[in-house]
């Protein structure tokens, strides 16, 4: 295990140009440590979506640096981004975004697939994460042969089978009812109590309150840091710094 | 990722889509189809073709006299410029076995007792050694100066009974006048015999040119029978002058003398190649002097042609595989169409599937990884429309090749060629969809609804 954050941004910034140039974020420094949880929020158009970007190794920032597991993000080249990105990352989205014609099983084998792993690899693999979110009777069901809730948990099987560094999830409940919402949550917290670095995307308060922290995102800036940590002694929270 | 794995995940994709993935597949298959079709059906009739010339056969130089400047098969623009003293003399020459006559001569009827069946071309003379023995299924060839035939199948089941060895004939000549032969052998099948008939079967009675055509010319050939002036044309002597009496003949004496052939054929000592352009040289050398009659018939226009069987089947091969090749071409061009199709269909898909390649992105598929599952997709689509329509084109070769008779012949060369152009045509059309695929942006494509 590599020491040191999962995640270091160091006064990045993203700037679009639309006829005028837009800053999406305009001096962001966050570190994201291993093992940690935390949660971004944020209303639209405050940087979320872009800040999700940059720490999945999507985009690169136009100034300032992103450091995925020990690695400067902007210094790669497209290729390694991409290698870096299916190593390291695992994506849960709020439409669930897996692959229509792939059974449970094979959604979650595909990334390893990118990572050259072995069919039998594969599929030992994905099966182990497959009855671990639940599914181990769902492995051959098409995606919508499942119902959203499964869907979740197959997409976060995918996001974990090639044990990354990090797992990215944007609005991973926005798509769920409050039931299966609370199941995915909790399958989260598991995961995270296994030692995954969990960061979650979200504009709902109890959402974000199953985290250690709250990033609050406002114009492209960080607001402020909101601790979780001490959770039963009510909300103590701690002023965020922005650049 | 490994080739095998892009296979597997495209052909989940195009299964995913049955009725357009087979259309599209369809024209390749057709077009893949019409060349395996006509490729097979042009060998099969090469194969029948050449398979018609026996060992025997190989040996004969045919020959006539024609303008140089007549395109066309055996016989084109031929003059009768051949005497029975031309042939004589190169029948002594070392080289050539045997030199003869070959003369196709109209009649107007076939009469067997007493049955009357109507025929207009159905005779022909020619030396007793143009029936081979191994053409004949009973009897023997006939003999020159015999009032002797040998008929084809076709000739001896046409009438209510058949005509068998022994049996005489009575042939009705264009003049009108008849004319009797026995029947001393029937041949096997009722094909032609030499390139100069065509190889098609249809009735013939083959009859020695002495006293035949001898008889024939002589009743016909009013003077010097010079070409140039009112001398037979290609289509034979008969039409010429039906009306001419016997008497116009007989003022001229010796009536053999007379008689100009259409057409020779000059037989080799044996069918090496040597041997036959031996005989041919010295055929050609022979007619072309000072010494034969023929060189002052041929006069400044006409020039001899001997050629063999299958050089003469070369140039009606040179017409098949130039129509072949025609065809070929357009099958060609629907081809193109076809592999247009493919493109067309495969930037359908890859727009379609834009939030599935920004999902494969963003699990760690590289460009090339997008790039390969989609030139996977159109290989499979262009092999698979290849090798249905190798497979419809070999079955409508052979039924081809079997309703018009001929010896079924695989060209398996063009069946591994054109899977190689399914797969060519795959990759020509799915490059560039798949190109666009691979640089699509993550984060636009995963955006995409």
């Amino acid at each position: 295990m590599k020491t040191g954050s999962a995640v270091s941004l160091e006064d990045v910034r993203k700037t679009y140009q639309l006829g005028e140039p837009v800053h999406a974020l305009d001096g962001v420094s966050l570190e994201i440590e291993r093992g940690s949880y935390t949660a971004i929020m944020g209303p639209s158009g405050s940087g979320k979506s872009t800040l999700m970007n940059l720490v999945g190794c999507l985009d690169t920032p136009t100034e300032g640096t992103v450091v995925v597991d020990g690695r400067d993000v902007g210094s790669l080249s497209s290729r390694e981004r991409t290698q870096l990105r299916g190593a390291t990352v695992g994506f849960v989205f709020q439409t669930f975004n897996l692959m229509p014609r792939l059974n449970a099983l094979e959604n979650v084998a595909l990334p390893q697939l990118f990572q050259g792993a072995g069919r039998g690899e594969r599929r030992d693999r994905a099966r182990t994460l497959l009855e671990r979110v639940g599914l181990g009777d769902r492995a051959d069901h098409l995606p919508n042969e499942l119902s959203g809730g499964q869907r979740q948990r197959v997409a976060l099987a995918r996001a974990l089978v090639n044990d990354p560094a990090i797992v990215l999830a944007d609005e991973p409940s926005g798509n769920l009812d409050t039931e299966t919402e609370a199941d995915v949550l909790d399958l989260f917290a598991e995961f995270h109590e296994g030692g995954t670095t969990m960061v979650v995307v979200t504009h709902e308060r109890h959402v974000a309150d199953r985290a250690e922290r709250i990033v609050h995102l406002l114009d492209g800036r960080i607001e402020r840091i909101e601790s979780l940590e001490e959770e039963a002694s009510g909300r103590p929270s701690e002023p965020g710094s922005s650049d | 990722m490994r080739p095998l794995e892009y296979l597997r995940l495209s052909w989940r994709s195009i299964r995913g889509h049955k009725l357009r993935s087979a259309l599209t597949t369809l024209g390749v298959v057709i077009g893949i189809a019409a060349v395996i079709a006509f490729v097979t059906l042009g060998a099969s009739l090469q194969a029948g073709v050449i398979g018609d010339i026996s060992p025997d056969d190989q040996r004969n130089a045919y020959g006539w006299a024609a303008d140089p400047d007549v395109e066309g098969g055996p016989l084109a623009g031929a003059q009768p410029v051949f005497s029975q003293d031309d042939l004589e003399t190169l029948s002594e020459d070392e080289e050539i076995d045997a030199a003869y006559g070959y003369m196709p001569l109209s009649t107007q009827a076939l009469v067997y007792e007493d049955e009357i069946s109507p025929q207009s071309d159905a005779l022909v003379a020619a030396g007793p050694s143009y029936i081979r023995e191994e053409t004949l299924d009973e009897g023997r060839q006939f003999e020159s100066g015999e009032r002797e035939a040998v008929i084809n199948p076709a000739v001896a089941g046409q009438f209510e009974e058949n005509v068998s060895v022994g049996d005489e004939l009575t042939i009705v000549l264009q003049g009108g006048q008849g004319t009797n032969v026995t029947v001393v052998g029937i041949t096997e099948d009722s094909e032609g015999l030499s390139p100069f008939e065509g190889f098609e079967p249809s009735p013939r009675v083959y009859v020695p040119t002495d006293p035949y055509y001898t008889e024939e010319a002589a009743t016909m050939l009013p003077g010097d029978g010079g070409p140039g002036e009112d001398g037979p044309g290609e289509d034979g002597p008969e039409t010429e002058n039906p009306e001419t009496e016997e008497p116009a003949a007989l003022q001229d004496g010796d009536e053999a003398d007379d008689a100009l052939f259409l057409a020779i054929v000059v037989e080799a000592d044996s069918a090496d190649d040597e041997d036959v352009d031996a005989a041919r040289e010295r055929a050609l050398a022979y007619l072309e002097s000072d010494e034969s009659d023929a060189s002052e018939l041929l006069g400044d226009d006409l020039e001899v042609t001997l050629q063999t069987s299958a050089e003469l089947l070369q140039q009606l091969q040179d017409v098949l595989d130039l129509l072949q090749n025609f065809i070929v071409g357009i099958a060609a061009i629907s081809l193109v169409v076809g592999s247009i199709g493919i493109a067309n269909i495969m930037l359908v898909s890859v727009t379609e599937r834009t939030r599935e390649i920004g999902i494969m992105k963003a699990v760690g598929a590289q460009n090339r990884d997008v790039l390969g599952l989609f030139l996977a997709e159109s290989v499979i689509l262009g092999a698979v429309g290849a090798i249905l329509g190798t497979a419809l084109g070999l079955v409508a070769g052979y039924l081809g090749a079997w309703y018009i008779d001929l010896p079924l012949v695989y060209p398996l060369e063009y069946v591994a060629l054109a899977i190689v152009i399914g797969v060519l045509v795959g990759v020509a059309s799915g490059l560039y969809p798949a190109w666009r695929a691979a640089r699509t942006d993550p984060i636009d494509a995963l955006r995409y609804e």
